[in-house]
């Protein structure tokens, strides 16, 4: 067994002594994300392909300048300008950051753009995929080379509810986990079964000094104080 | 199952986040995965490609068909070492043959193509559910995450597909060009025979060698995912913690549990501010200031380095008023100040900016001609260079010493003799005339056509059509050997008598 356990979490630090938790994305949802871009792009070129193929070889010309614009600024373009998010990665909830957590810059996603010619070869993103099956925090060759990293995307969260019940007060010290577990316990009521509820509350029955029936009540009153009034 | 054993941080995820826990798991042990996978799966691919030589395509379907089977043994092992108790592989392997039962026939024939297959492997093998109360529990399970363990599947296909290629195509970039040149490529894929088939066979072995990478990472998804299903059903993580909590309690203190636990249920102070010492702003300002020159937020360092002092005087002056001086200096400073030294400082000043302007032009003066060249505006007077005029055109000499004085009698006396010296000696004074009389700038590289222009341009129609005339018989004689007619020599000789010695300056 590991020291410490195993977890899809990726810790910075930042200068301020702040820990940043980024929460590095794999291999399924970086592909899911990569087919949506292919797909837009595919539907790009073949939108502004028909107009081009009617002007003869000049429209030849312009779609062979196209092509070279779609496959090889597509990425570049909208991971700058856009917070790191292709469109495909917008909609799987991905963005791309440089290793340290901020934005990446345009030499960091022209390096890592231009090689996915390493990461296909030798067919088919063989040498990529590979190398986020192996990597701890899931990044293909271009992502090593730019030291950049593909994450998920905090999103916003709604406001949980937490069942009425009377603001108590605990008169030993919780720790800032026990605190976020006793508030969990309260917001996730809703989706576990009551006896999963009355049998997770009966195991702090005894140090609450209640019966194991009224726990779950008390410990939904500890975080009502824990929240404070609302 | 003690949650306090688990080897992965056990909290609620997103379903691709808990694939990606699967894929960090499968790292984690994958020698022990693969090892087993390898020792399982590639005896049975063996056999199958024996038994069915004449058969490869029906071989590699019975072992992609087979799968199902073979993925039991990689869950059993990451479900043992979940909590720790990593199994060798010898142990491992020796238990795959008890793992097939149960639900075998199940798995390979109507569950075979469901594309949650690895999502819902873990209820039937794991907790042993089979019939209703199977149907149960996926219904329980599968009310989220179902859609992307379909998604883990597919995007396993497509990546097993490109592996595949992938292994095929590098088989082919290591083949050594004269073994390649060798190989009738569409013979061997299309043929039928036994020659073609070991080919197909090799394709198929890298399948197999595909999947001994990839199906130990594919069963760690989905056995995450439901890990993770079950994490949220169940809140694990919750569980996890109380226990911790009062474990914590339970052994640290409680006697002081019991004593603080009788007063603290009957009366609950409502609020939760600290009500022993009343809070003032100012000390709270204080408090905040004192917190804020604190090393988190102000980091004092202590720089040491070299820099330029100019920056002293300045400061000695403005700080003056607070009499930090000593008192001579403060003495001097004032002297300096007053009127005494006024006309010194003029006289000081004329004497500094005459020196300065005297510099100046006395650098103007030195460099005087580099200035003129480069930075005056007019362009410089441009000396008369006076080109020595040629001694000799088409190897003709025209120093006027080198003619006699009476060129045309000379030439009359040459004509009878050597017609061709005394033509050469009536072009020869031409060319010595224009040059010297009429101050023609010839040049040594001119031709005969140059020299006419020339005459041309000096707009004596006589001067012209005699030159124009010797020109085209000298031109004759000289190149094509052909002399002129008597008369033309008496007349050219005349001719030049007439321009030469009446008018000229001779």
């Amino acid at each position: 067994m590991p020291s410490t356990p195993l977890d899809t979490r990726y810790q910075i630090e930042t200068p301020e002594g702040i820990d940043l938790p980024l929460r590095p994305a794999g291999l399924v949802p970086r592909v899911l994300a990569f087919a949506f871009d292919l797909l837009a792009r595919g539907v790009i070129m073949g939108v502004l392909m028909v107009p081009l193929a009617l002007l003869g070889n000049v429209g030849l010309g312009l779609g062979a300048l196209l092509l070279f614009l779609v496959s090889w600024w597509y990425m570049v373009l909208f991971e700058v300008l856009n917070q790191g998010c292709s469109p495909g990665k917008q909609v799987m909830g991905l963005r791309v950051v440089q290793d340290d957590g901020t934005p990446v810059g345009w030499s960091a996603s022209l390096i890592r753009n231009l090689l996915r010619f390493v990461d296909m070869l030798p067919f088919g993103y063989f040498l990529g995929a590979i190398s986020c099956l192996q990597h701890p925090h899931f990044k293909r060759l271009g992502d090593l080379a730019a030291g950049t990293l593909v994450v998920y995307r905090e999103r916003p969260l709604p406001r949980p509810q937490i069942p009425q019940a009377a603001a108590l007060r605990l008169p030993f010290a919780l720790d800032l986990n026990e605190q976020r577990a006793i508030l969990g316990f309260a917001e996730r009521q809703g989706e576990l079964s009551a006896e999963r509820v009355h049998e997770l509350a009966a195991i702090l029955a005894p140090s609450l000094q209640v019966s194991p029936a009224r726990a779950a009540q008390q410990l939904n009153g500890v975080a009502r104080g824990l929240l404070g009034p609302t | 199952m003690r949650l306090s054993d688990a080897s992965v941080a056990i909290r609620p995820r997103t379903a691709w986040e808990a694939m990606d826990l699967g894929v960090l798991m499968a790292r984690e042990h994958r020698l022990l995965l693969t090892a087993s996978w390898a020792l399982v799966t590639l005896p049975v691919f063996i056999l199958l490609s024996a038994a069915l030589w004449k058969y490869p395509s029906t071989a590699i379907f019975l072992f992609w068909w087979f799968k199902p089977a073979f993925d039991r043994l990689p869950l059993y092992i990451l479900s043992k070492a979940l909590f720790g108790d990593t199994p060798s592989l010898n142990q491992a392997v020796r238990q795959w043959p008890r793992l097939l039962k149960g639900q075998l026939l199940a798995s390979l024939t109507w569950r075979r193509l469901s594309l949650s297959r690895s999502f819902v492997m873990p209820v039937s093998q794991l907790e042993g559910l089979d019939g209703q109360a199977r149907q149960k529990r996926l219904g329980v399970l599968q009310q989220r995450d179902a859609g992307a363990a379909r998604w883990l599947t597919t995007v396993g296909v497509h990546l097993e597909i490109g592996l595949w290629f992938g292994c095929m195509a590098l088989f082919y970039l290591f083949i050594p060009q004269n073994v390649e040149q060798n190989w009738d490529w569409q013979r061997l894929i299309l043929a039928t025979s036994s020659e073609g088939l070991w080919l197909e066979h090799l394709s198929n072995a890298f399948y197999a060698l595909i999947l001994v990478f990839w199906e130990p990472i594919y069963v760690a998804c989905g056995f995450s995912l439901y890990l993770n299903r079950r994490t949220v059903l169940e809140a694990w993580d919750l569980e996890l913690v109380f226990r911790r909590l009062r474990q914590r309690l339970s052994t640290a203190a409680p006697l002081l549990l019991l004593v603080i636990g009788l007063t603290f249920l009957p009366v609950n102070p409502p609020a939760m501010a600290d009500e022993s010492k009343p809070l003032s702003t100012q000390s709270a300002s204080q408090s905040v200031k004192a917190l804020l020159d604190k090393p988190p937020f102000k980091n004092p360092e202590t720089v040491t380095r070299y820099r330029f002092g100019d920056d002293k005087p300045t400061v000695k002056n403005k700080d003056r008023g607070d009499s930090k001086l000593p008192a001579w200096l403060q003495a001097l400073l004032d002297n300096l100040n007053s009127d005494t030294f006024k006309h010194f400082a003029q006289a000081l000043e004329v004497l500094l900016w005459s020196l300065l302007i005297g510099g100046l032009a006395l650098v103007a003066w030195r460099y005087r001609d580099w200035l003129r060249t480069f930075v005056s505006r007019r362009a410089p007077a441009s000396p008369k260079v006076v080109k020595p005029a040629p001694t000799q055109l088409f190897g003709l000499a025209l120093g006027a010493e080198t003619l006699p004085t009476d060129i045309a009698s000379t030439a009359e006396q040459l004509w009878a003799t050597q017609p061709r010296e005394a033509l050469g000696l009536l072009y020869r004074g031409l060319l010595s005339r224009l040059l010297h009389d009429f101050n023609l700038p010839l040049k040594s590289a001119d031709t005969e056509g140059q020299v006419l222009e020339r005459v041309h341009q000096l707009e004596q129609p006589q001067l012209l059509a005699f030159s124009d005339e010797l020109t085209r018989h000298w031109q004759n004689l000289a190149y094509g050997h052909r002399l002129p007619p008597t008369t033309i020599q008496q007349k050219l000789c005349s001719d030049w008598r007439a321009l030469f010695s009446s008018g000229g300056p001779q």
